[in-house]
């Protein structure tokens, strides 16, 4: 009874980052808070993903990403597969940097998650300026990219914080 | 030199086509998948619609489901300020309604001359008009859209176009809709274009979002500076809209005028439809 109450708690750990990742595709809760600093939004989806990506891609599969990606895409009102598209493109440099990189730290985490936040925004400006109708700020574009950048070292103490947990609870 | 160049090519198909213990599908296999769906949805391919529409209700209600107690808690911290406020706001309101009600006879009034003078001009349309009461499902805010989800949809006659009001003030209009659901455009949006006049001139301009709280007013007349406070209505201009609907306040920001809306388009949660059947009047 014991095993399968541990088990049980360790796929629900196990779970954790991906049901935060759906929750937060497909809720109203946002990251956006021009109500209380104009400028100030930034994108926690990204962040996730680069992060257990990075660390453990068996906790978020690139299938859940793309299915993250599609309903975010239907709650916020983009062309279908377009978030699905720019997530992927995170996922894709963090496999890429996890094949090149031996040693992770929180500064070499830090600075080339702005490599998978500039090529992930790229991407996503590319298909939507040209295939779509939608007009967009480029400032606000901006400010989301730095915020989002800016608040990844919280993240990622949060996440390496829960991380450390789940192994915790893997050695019990 | 060619030996770096090998490296990044392994890296990269190594990202690319990797399978792990929960990876199903490569990632190169998804990008494509992504891309089809993409095109096939910006295309408008048979078929996408009618699956998108589906698609869109599902997540909406689901969402919403979602949300809710997080909802919750924001009516009840709403709902206990309200209730700390609510004596000085029915001593304000009852001075309101007298106001209103002096103004009312005179609306009558006007409202029959202007009757009977379009009659004398025989150039009268009359506008069935009906509005419904929809609540709002989603308001997710994003830096690309600004937009709400209302839970009507086509079942209820909601068509592309049709104005969006909270209480008698303009929000936007109604931009998709699927069978149970619509998503409603908000003024303030990048992509918001609304014909509108204001003043004693009745100055015509078109209200355009800027993704700010406060949409501006272009296509002014040369030169042309607004007084402030002044209040905006739609025109009508555009075939669509009823003229008349009250937009918001006049203000001068820099070099542009800005309009200061009646309503917060972040505040929402119940909103009327218009549903209107335009017709010519026969005499």
């Amino acid at each position: 009874m014991n095993a399968i109450n541990k088990n049980f708690r360790l796929v629900i750990a196990n779970l954790g980052p991906l049901i935060l990742l759906y929750y937060l595709s497909i809720s109203e809760i946002d990251t956006e808070f021009s109500n209380m600093f104009e400028i100030l939004s930034f994108n926690i989806q990204i962040i996730i993903i680069y992060y257990w990506m990075l660390r453990d891609a068996s906790i978020i599969g690139s299938g859940h990403v793309f299915l993250a990606g599609i309903i975010n895409d239907v709650v916020t009102g983009l062309p279908l597969g377009l978030s699905a598209i720019s997530y992927l493109t995170v996922s894709l440099v963090a496999n890429y940097i996890k094949n090149v990189t031996v040693n992770f730290s929180l500064f070499t985490d830090w600075f080339t998650f702005l490599i998978a936040i500039f090529f992930s925004n790229v991407v996503f400006l590319t298909l939507m300026l040209n295939f779509s109708n939608f007009t967009v700020i480029y400032s606000d574009i901006f400010y989301n990219a730095f915020f989002t950048f800016l608040f990844f070292p919280f993240f990622w103490f949060i996440f390496n914080l829960y991380k450390n947990l789940m192994r915790i609870r893997n050695d019990d | 030199m060619s030996s770096g160049r090998d490296d990044f090519t392994i890296a990269i198909r190594s990202a690319l086509l990797q399978r792990g213990a929960r990876q199903k599908f490569s990632l190169l296999f998804l990008f494509c998948f992504s891309l089809i769906i993409f095109f096939l949805d910006i295309y408008k391919v048979t078929g996408i619609k009618t699956l998108r529409n589906i698609i869109n209700d599902g997540v909406y209600r689901i969402s919403n489901l979602a949300t809710s107690p997080f909802r919750l808690l924001e009516n009840t911290s709403v709902g206990t300020k309200k209730l700390i406020f609510i004596y000085q706001e029915n001593i304000k309101l009852r001075k309101e309604l007298e106001e209103l009600q002096n103004k009312d006879l005179q609306v009558e009034f006007l409202q029959n001359q202007n009757k009977n003078l379009k009659k004398t001009l025989e150039t009268d349309t009359s506008t069935e008009r009906n509005s419904i009461i929809a609540r709002v499902l989603l308001d997710k805010s994003s830096p690309y859209l600004k937009s709400i989800i209302v839970n009507r949809g086509s079942s209820s006659g909601i068509l592309k176009g049709m104005p969006v009001l909270d209480g008698s003030y303009l929000v936007g209009k109604i931009v998709e809709v699927n069978y149970l659901s619509s998503r409603v455009l908000l003024l303030n949006d990048l992509n918001s274009r609304i014909p509108v006049t204001f003043g004693t001139d009745a100055t015509q301009a078109i209200l355009t979002g800027t993704g700010t709280k406060k949409p501006k007013l272009e296509y002014l007349p040369e030169q042309f500076v607004a007084l402030e406070g002044q209040k905006v209505f739609t025109s009508g201009k555009d075939g669509i809209f009823l003229p008349g609907i009250p937009v918001g306040l006049t203000e001068n920001n820099f070099d542009e005028t800005v309009i200061k809306l009646y309503s917060d388009p972040n505040q929402l949660s119940f909103v009327n439809i218009e549903i209107i059947k335009s017709q010519e009047e026969v005499f």
